[in-house]
């Protein structure tokens, strides 16, 4: 997913024969190998089955179809990462910019850091339950930590020279941060929020296996219960496409926000 | 705050010294340096590398304090960067996030310069540094050269009272850099900023200047001044093309002379 990815047609043709062949091949030892060596649609269900199980999903399952739960687990995605860009972004930037926020914050957020968020996920049923709050409260979480760490390297980093030449042409406190600093920093922080966004929805797949009445998590784990490995296998499958679709969303969004970055191909 | 006398001079150095401290130690950068600038006066300013040089710039930018000494602009002690002190940098230094015109009048937007105001200076110095077509491009889609230029505009679309520049075209191609030699002694004689412009190179320091500084080893003190205007006596070399003046004896002898000053500080070190 290289953003220095050429843009020519021919290359991008040879690019879409290189990803069909390969997911093909994959379709196809699947296929092979649990149709006519496995043959245990318990352990490994095949393609087709997985293709009967996501029918049955969008057909309806526990409480609604496939979108139903789709729509469950990003409406917390989306609330939570959100609520967590919204709380980090800003946070990282001013732990950057003035020491003394970095002296008091920068301990907490170093410690918060290596928690696997998943590791908050009985906390946070334990305070808020099992219902939407708690699992909003653990993607905030997930969010908020790599946007505030790329938050604060982006505006760190911010190349002195860039700052000086603004000072010289009588640049204030406010305009360098505003003007030099963040814009110098965005695709740093733009980074940030693309892995708090992978975060993000890793962390509500692994909320919804431990506690949900909804959500591709649930799906999965219900598929489990019920010894239903298609159901399980529809799951996961749904939560790779949406993933995909997330991350090309995201790709956009970013050629927007830092277009100058484009043009490092030509 | 003791009076600041008025020396009559745009820029006036009073025993100016820098020392760094280091964790190894201290480091003297600059050391009594003195010297006062005539408003309009191009001064180049060669000397070894760690001589100071770029500590001289960067304490008449007022980005940096010198820890003993006085640098003075128009006879006022230099206390912080302003707009009348622009400097170009030996990188570029552009925003690499802003095309070349928004580059260009980001100093006027911060000083709160009305748009039609910017746009009309805006609009002079690209056309006055031959950027007409690129106001849309970003930095990185140009050359070094071009990039430079919109550094040059950028700097000159203060309309400063002082120019500072930093090796400036140290980045550039061999080319490219005779080019903007030639061009920026045009630009420079429109509105003749007094200039400091510091280069490693003593053909570029003899070929531009009305002065020509050498310092010494570090700490960077002024060895000699070697005033062009007054060794040529008639009308100065840089309107003519860089290649013709090659040819005349009086340029290959300061050019020599200038060497020879610099060589003996570059032997001292080795």
């Amino acid at each position: 997913m290289s953003r220095r990815m050429s843009k020519t047609g021919r290359d991008r043709l040879e690019t879409a024969i290189y990803a069909t062949i390969s997911v093909v091949s994959v379709l196809v030892f699947w296929h092979v190998f649990s149709v006519h060596m496995l043959k245990n649609e318990f352990i490994l269900p095949s393609p087709m089955q997985v293709i009967g199980g996501l029918e049955r999903l969008t057909l309806g399952y526990l409480g609604g179809n496939l979108l139903y739960h789709t729509g469950s687990s990003l409406l917390i995605v989306i609330t939570g990462y959100l609520i967590g860009l919204g709380i980090g972004i800003p946070l990282g930037i001013m732990m950057a910019w003035h020491e003394p926020v970095n002296r008091i914050i920068g301990p907490v957020v170093a410690v918060l850091r290596p928690i696997p968020t998943p590791a908050w996920i009985p906390l946070a049923i334990l305070w808020f339950g099992i219902g939407m709050s708690g699992k909003v409260f653990v993607i905030i979480l997930s969010a908020m930590v790599p946007c505030i760490f790329n938050s604060f390297t982006a505006i760190r980093e911010t190349p002195r020279e860039l700052l000086d030449a603004a000072r010289t042409m009588g640049a204030g406190k406010r305009t360098l941060l505003f003007e030099v600093a963040i814009p110098s920093g965005l695709p740093t922080i733009v980074a940030g929020m693309r892995i708090a966004l992978g975060n993000a929805w890793a962390t509500i797949v692994a909320a919804e296996l431990v506690a949900a009445s909804a959500g591709l998590g649930f799906l999965i784990l219900a598929g489990y219960r019920n010894f239903e490995a298609p159901v399980m296998a529809a799951g996961i499958i749904s939560i790779a496409i949406v993933g995909l679709i997330m991350n090309f969303a995201f790709q956009w969004f970013e050629s927007r926000i830092t277009p100058w970055r484009e043009s490092e191909e030509r | 705050m003791a009076m600041e006398q008025d020396t009559g001079n745009d820029l006036s150095f009073q025993n100016l010294g820098m020392v760094y401290e280091a964790r190894t130690g201290s480091v003297a950068a600059l050391d009594g340096f003195s010297f006062d600038v005539r408003a309009n006066e191009f001064i180049t300013i060669v000397g070894p590398s760690g001589c100071g040089k770029s500590t001289l710039l960067q304490v008449t930018s007022g980005l940096q304090a010198p820890t003993s000494g006085k640098a003075l602009l128009n006879g006022r002690s230099i206390t912080g960067p302003s707009p009348d002190k622009a400097m170009v940098f030996q990188s570029f230094s552009l925003f690499p996030w802003k095309p070349v015109k928004q580059n260009i009048e980001f100093g006027l937007r911060v000083s709160g310069m009305s748009r039609a105001e910017r746009d009309e200076l805006v609009d002079y110095y690209i056309g006055v540094t031959g950027l007409t077509g690129f106001e849309n491009h970003y930095p990185r889609q140009l050359s070094g050269g071009m990039q430079q230029r919109v550094a040059i505009a950028r700097a000159l679309a203060m309309r400063p009272r002082v120019l500072l520049m930093d090796e400036p075209f140290a980045a550039l191609d061999a080319m490219n850099r005779t080019l903007m030699q030639e061009e920026l002694v045009r630009i420079w004689s429109e509105h003749k900023p007094t200039v400091l412009f510091i280069t490693h190179s003593v053909e570029e320091a003899v070929y531009m200047a009305d002065k020509v500084l050498v310092m010494t080893k570090r700490p960077g003190r002024l060895k000699c001044t070697i005033d062009i205007n007054a060794e040529i006596g008639c009308a100065h070399w840089r309107t003519q093309p860089i290649d013709e003046v090659l040819l005349v004896p009086k340029f290959q002898e300061l050019r020599h002379r200038v060497w020879e000053e610099v060589r003996a500080e570059i032997e001292v070190n080795a």
